[in-house]
């Protein structure tokens, strides 16, 4: 079959609305150019509404949606059970002058849920808690260093940015330390330079940086890093914000066979709600709690209300095994689909995560072709950012992305008969 | 936040070179050198960049290394060439006297059209011609100036640690093109169009670009309205990026 393709006209209005009172539009990576929306014509830009696995645009354009909000829809956008949790307790209370008696309860099921976890400490973004990660690093050490590996993303503070982007000054990375995904060698060689000086070593469980295939850890790699990291003092450091609860409800340490630290979540903490949690070892409590850090709603209740909700559910239908038996249907379709017209579809990754990349040129121009095909005719994938699995996608919806996704390698594959 | 012996590299690369293109393009500059007989000017800046521009047969170009040249202009530092391109220095040759009316006269007329049109007066660019014309010579200057800051300035060597190999499409639509090539993170700006793009962007047109170079707008929002045209290997746009925002500190 032939699907139709999207107009965007209603979105392109608002954005040209938009770019008159918001700085470019829609910033960050929601927007087209972070986004990577090549051409930015094919794309959507704002959203009506989302249910399950689908979002609705403004110009009643349907989605199957491989990007979950780039990670928080986990259970599917709006799931009935984590909304009536949080309308519960907005009954109750939400923004109060005392926390509600939840946080409480969100913190045991977080120590009882994560493996390397004593203690919880809530914020709302990602970047809230790697910052909390990296200051009580620093309390609990008494040294300035701290180690990130290549292709990092652990938020937006200037401490995590890099030297040539604009607003950051050369001091506020200047106790930065890199080293490559994977290279234990390297990094016990940074660290012998460093001796004494290393706070902590921060990480994803894997290398999903963008623009390049993922990684996994080799074989014994975390291991050795744990080893290292306990015999030269170092704090070890997860950053489990993509990752969190799609891999293991455990943590992703866990997962991979090994304790943090400390370990950070956020997206898919509370389907959507704006929570984000640092968990840690009982020998880190005094110092994270020696901090000055808050913020006027870390401490709302609603969202703490939808976590509990969130995270009993993930456990009760085994959400990392069924993301990682969806992801794996949807790949292995996806490579054969690519395979039956001619193109190389390289699929990295952990399957609830998968990152796609066509092989057949150097400069990814045909999968930029190939992702926009395919998003303006439905499915929405992200042209270099690894994607999310959520609960509610169907075998249908998988089924359908394949069609879709067959014809639009058809479409790009007709375009360069210098190749195909 | 700028570094004396990276803006030796584009003051002999990007400004002077933009020479090049002036004489081409601009029927005064062409006319100045229309004709000359041949003659070759060196600048030997001590620290820095050694150059020599060529002019022939009402032409320009400028080729790195000053060993064969007819006017030798020395440099003690970065800093007196600096001052040559800010006015505040006058050289002295020391070789090809019998050349000094040339580079009074001619050299000079070229370089005071060049600042003209690199450092208009509003009033100038009212003048559509002299406004293509002006932004076509910026746009070359600061292709060039891109692969000096990324193989001299700290911070732009940082960025051009993350380039990969290969090479990126840089122009105008249906004008002016560039092509930035990247080779074990130094990048060399050859002043014609990409054949073969592992990374492109593109301005919309000529009057966008001039914006962009003025600061008058921003890439980032011009790639979500579609002025900008992007595509490939977007971690090199990325960090090229990062390098002109770099270009603006070097050349405001």
């Amino acid at each position: 079959m032939s699907f139709p393709i999207y107009d965007h006209t209603k979105s392109r209005e608002l954005f040209d609305r938009a770019t008159k009172v918001i700085p470019s539009g829609v910033y960050g990576h929601l927007g087209p150019a972070e986004g990577n929306f090549i051409p930015v014509c094919d794309w959507p830009l704002f959203g009506e509404k989302a249910k399950g696995t689908y979002f609705w645009d403004v110009d009643g354009n349907k989605y199957i949606d491989y990007m979950c909000a780039y990670g928080p829809n986990v259970l599917g956008y709006n799931d009935k059970d984590v909304d009536a949790a949080a309308m519960a307790q907005a009954k109750l209370g939400n923004c109060m002058t005392s926390p509600g008696k939840v946080m409480l309860e969100f913190a045991e099921l977080m120590v009882d849920t994560v493996n390397c976890a004593d203690w919880a400490f809530f914020a709302k973004n990602g970047n809230d808690v790697t910052t909390c990660a990296i200051m009580t690093a620093r309390a609990a050490t008494n040294r300035k260093k701290i180690i990130f590996v290549n292709g990092f993303y652990h938020g937006v503070s200037p401490w995590t940015q890099k030297v040539d982007y604009p607003g950051v000054i050369p001091e506020d990375v200047a106790n930065n330390l890199y080293v490559d995904w994977n290279d234990f060698e390297a990094l016990e060689k940074l660290v012998e330079e460093n001796d004494g000086e290393v706070a902590a070593f921060i990480s994803t469980p894997y290398m999903h940086g963008n623009y390049l295939d993922n990684q996994l850890p080799a074989d014994g790699y975390w291991q050795k890093v744990r080893e290292l990291c306990t015999r030269k003092g170092i704090v070890l450091i997860v950053d489990d914000v993509r990752c969190g609860f799609r891999l293991d409800t455990a943590g992703s340490d866990h997962y991979y066979g090994f304790e943090a630290d400390l370990i950070c979540f956020c997206k898919a903490l509370a389907n959507g709600w704006n929570v984000s949690c640092l968990c840690g070892k009982e020998s880190l409590k005094s110092s994270v709690s020696a901090l000055s850090y808050t913020g006027s709603y870390w401490m709302s209740a609603i969202p703490f209300a939808a976590g509990i909700a969130c995270i009993n559910k993930m456990k009760q239908i085994e959400a990392p095994k069924l993301f990682r038996e969806k992801g794996l249907m949807l790949t292995n379709g996806l490579k054969e689909a690519a395979a039956n017209n001619g193109f190389n579809l390289v699929v990295s990754g952990e399957p609830s995560l998968f990152y796609l990349r066509i092989a057949n040129d150097d400069s990814m121009m045909l999968h930029q072709e190939w992702v926009a095909e395919c998003v303006k005719r439905g499915i929405f994938f992200s042209s270099h950012h690894n994607h999310f699995i959520n609960a509610a996608l169907s075998d249908k919806d998988i089924d359908l992305t394949l069609e879709v996704a067959d014809e639009a390698f058809k479409v790009v594959a007709a375009k360069h008969p210098e190749i195909f | 936040m700028t570094d004396s012996k990276t803006m030796a590299y584009i003051n002999m690369y990007a400004v002077l070179g933009t020479l090049e293109n002036l004489c081409e393009i601009d029927p005064v500059a062409s006319a100045i050198i229309s004709n000359q007989k041949p003659i070759s000017i060196g600048f030997d800046v001590a620290g820095g960049p050694k150059a020599t521009i060529y002019f022939k047969n009402g032409r320009c170009r400028m080729e790195q290394g000053c060993s064969q040249c007819d006017v030798k202009l020395p440099f003690s530092s970065c800093e007196k060439f600096n001052g040559l391109i800010d006015g505040t220095v006058t050289p002295i040759p020391t070789k090809g006297f019998q050349h000094i009316g040339f580079l009074l006269k001619g050299f000079t007329a070229l370089t005071d059209r060049l600042s003209a049109l690199m450092r208009p007066t509003p009033e100038d660019l009212q003048d559509r011609e002299f406004f293509e014309t002006s932004t076509r010579l910026m746009f070359y200057t600061i292709s060039v100036a891109l692969s000096q800051i990324a193989n001299n300035d700290e911070i732009g060597k940082f960025s051009a640690h993350l380039i990969p190999d290969g090479e990126i499409a840089f122009g105008i639509k249906d004008d002016v093109a560039a092509t930035i090539r990247v080779k074990d993170h130094r990048l060399v700006t050859i002043k014609q169009r990409c054949e073969k793009p592992r990374a492109f962007m593109e301005f919309a047109d000529i009057d966008l670009a001039r914006d962009l170079f003025d600061g008058k707008v921003n890439a980032v929002a011009c790639i979500g309205e579609g002025k900008i045209e992007m595509k490939g290997m977007i971690n090199m746009i990325d960090n090229l990026n990062r390098i002109l925002d770099r270009v603006a500190l070097y050349l405001a």
